[in-house]
């Protein structure tokens, strides 16, 4: 049957026409609830930034408390990822599931873990008040929240990132002196850098996002996503979308920038 | 050829996969369908409610819990109708509900506010009816309320502050200890405080009694011309007016005897079986399960407004 060639290329055919009804399928699955809000909403939220306080101060907020757990996890991360990258982790496999932990765990029971740990009756949070930081009703809540639910996949991209930077590179730099570290600081990291900014990037509209754990811990001072949720229930949709609405239409910026580095990073990346 | 083959076992997987979900609840003995919302203080006395009816009817039931305002809104705003609403204040009917989603409601439980707190609260060792008040206005301790924007136990707590100043002659007094909850320490209802305070963040709550007792919390009994509990001191508690102010406007409440209302919406998809729950609720077995959570069940539920399914009058006594 697949021997004569009018079949196959119906099949084809029927192959191609499948694939691109089922593209099509998903892309509006997810594309058409967040053009309602903003089409809905858009011109709305973007008014009511001038006039709305609270909500320039909770977009303000929310990109802070993101910037800032984004710049711990990249800071903490990327060593991280790299051992586990090349391999030079005992038990990395381990290691990585325990990573991919967070990603499973429903985000408020992520919250309640986080309270548990770091809440003022804890050893952990005894820790944090030395510093005189307190998980509840705080910036630090929303930090840790942020940096729990989104630094996984930070981490996981950063080590694809990695791997596809061809080990033979860093070998050349140990044959010409550099040691282990700064072979890695100096030959990796460079070819590396779009793919880890990626990641920070995904990371960071992850944590801008996050709404199950940080209100467990924080429900004021409101981030984005806790200030539409509370307009919703205080002030019911019409309130709540303008929220939503200038929250998507922010967040294209980084959405938009990472797309950009992608797009330049492939063609002339050094891989093996 | 194998692509196609596995395209259509894809499609007939997802051709089946919603009538195999929804199969369950629609044919399991009995049929009936009930989904409830409730407010948070009462979750877990309507579970308990909900379980032994489903076990008796063979019916299917669903619970979903919030703040009250919230609740209210989900069937206003989102036009997500339960069969079933129980809320904190039966005020929320006449406000929001009644009459374009709801034509009638039913009054059936009181309770009060108390102060809770746990062993590890600073300062339990002497708090007490005489000094609480003075116990809140400690620096070294936490006081949590909730929001008054979304649950009836926000406003309350404002109005038992506001009672307290005129009980105990001290000018201020409502304003101080309003002011001891920062936002930081304010939460969206009733319950979600409960979490808090025993996860070591809180050392008091001003709350619920039944709330206190079914969560086995320490606490303080206020008198009874401060804690809400008392229906023949609608007048004196009328005198204290608390004004929320929200992004666009103020709300104003007047104190009242906390009494919680229930119904049946008038678009519930199973409005039927909603009436039949109620029916067991209101009746002597349902009265028996709510006390039995610490809820102070009213001998005899109050109806108010138009077309109470009949079911529901015949089961009142």
């Amino acid at each position: 049957m697949t021997t004569s060639a009018p079949p196959v290329r119906a099949t084809h055919r029927l192959a191609t026409t499948g694939v691109v009804a089922g593209s099509l399928l998903l892309m509006l699955l997810l594309a058409l609830p967040i053009v309602t809000v903003v089409l809905r909403s858009g011109v709305t939220g973007l008014q009511q930034l001038g006039a709305d306080a609270e909500l320039r101060a909770s977009l303000w907020l929310t990109a802070q408390t993101a910037t800032l757990a984004t710049l711990l996890t990249v800071l903490l991360g990327t060593p991280l990822a790299y051992l586990l990258a090349r391999e030079r982790l005992p038990a990395a496999s381990v290691v990585s599931a325990l990573l991919d932990l967070p990603l499973l765990i429903p985000h408020p029971v992520a919250g309640m873990a986080l309270l548990l740990a770091f809440g003022r009756a804890s050893p952990g949070g005894a820790a944090l008040a030395a510093f005189g930081l307190a998980v509840v009703g705080s910036r630090t809540g929303i930090v840790l929240a942020m940096l729990f639910v989104a630094a996984p996949l930070y981490v996981s991209a950063a080590r694809e990132a990695i791997a596809r930077v061809d080990e033979r590179y860093e070998s050349v730099a140990r044959t010409l002196g550099d040691s282990p570290a700064r072979a890695a600081w100096r030959v990796t990291r460079p070819l590396a850098g779009r793919g880890l900014l990626a990641a920070a990037v995904v990371m960071w509209a992850r944590a801008v996002s996050e709404f199950g754990a940080i209100v467990i811990l924080t429900y004021n001072p409101k981030v984005a996503s806790v200030l539409s949720y509370d307009r919703f229930t205080g002030e019911g949709l019409d309130a709540a979308l303008p929220v939503a609405a200038v929250l998507v239409i922010l967040a294209l910026v980084p959405l938009l920038a990472l797309r950009t580095l992608r797009a330049r990073a492939l063609p002339g990346e050094l891989t093996r | 050829m194998r692509c196609l083959r596995i395209i259509t076992v894809l499609a007939l997987l997802a051709a089946r996969a919603p009538s195999a979900n929804a199969a369950p609840p629609a044919t399991r003995a009995g049929g009936d369908t009930v989904v409830v919302f409730t407010a948070a203080s009462l979750a877990v006395p309507i579970r308990a409610a909900l379980d032994t009816f489903a076990r008796r009817t063979g019916a299917v039931v669903r619970q979903e819990n919030g703040a009250s305002l919230e609740l209210a809104r989900r069937i206003t705003e989102l036009h997500r109708v339960p069969d079933v609403v129980a809320l904190a204040d039966e005020e929320v009917f006449p406000k929001l509900l009644v009459p374009r989603a709801a034509s009638w409601y039913a009054r059936f439980a009181r309770n009060r506010m108390v102060l809770a707190y746990t062993d590890r609260s600073a300062g339990a060792a002497n708090v007490s009816a005489a000094n609480w008040y003075r116990v809140l206005q400690r620096p070294d301790v936490r006081v949590g309320r909730s929001d008054p924007t979304l649950a009836p136990v926000g406003y309350r707590t404002l109005a038992v502050y506001k009672l307290a100043e005129q009980y105990y002659r001290v000018p201020g007094l409502a304003a101080r200890l309003e002011a001891r909850t920062t936002p930081a320490l304010i939460r969206p209802n009733a319950s979600e405080l409960v979490a808090l305070l025993q996860a070591g963040e809180l050392d008091y709550i001003v709350d619920y009694e039944s709330l206190a007792r079914a969560n086995h919390l320490r606490y303080i009994r206020l008198p009874a011309e401060i804690d809400l509990g008392d229906p023949a001191r609608a007048a004196h508690y009328a005198r204290a007016s608390v004004r929320v102010p929200r992004r666009t406007d103020t709300l104003t409440y007047a104190g009242a005897p906390i009494v919680y209302g229930i119904g049946v919406p008038r678009e519930a998809p199973h409005a039927a079986a909603g009436a039949r729950f109620l029916a067991f609720l209101l009746g002597p077995e349902g009265r028996a399960l709510l006390g039995a959570h610490a809820v102070d069940v009213l001998r005899q539920p109050e109806f108010i407004g138009d077309s109470v399914p009949s079911a529901l009058r015949r089961a009142r006594r």
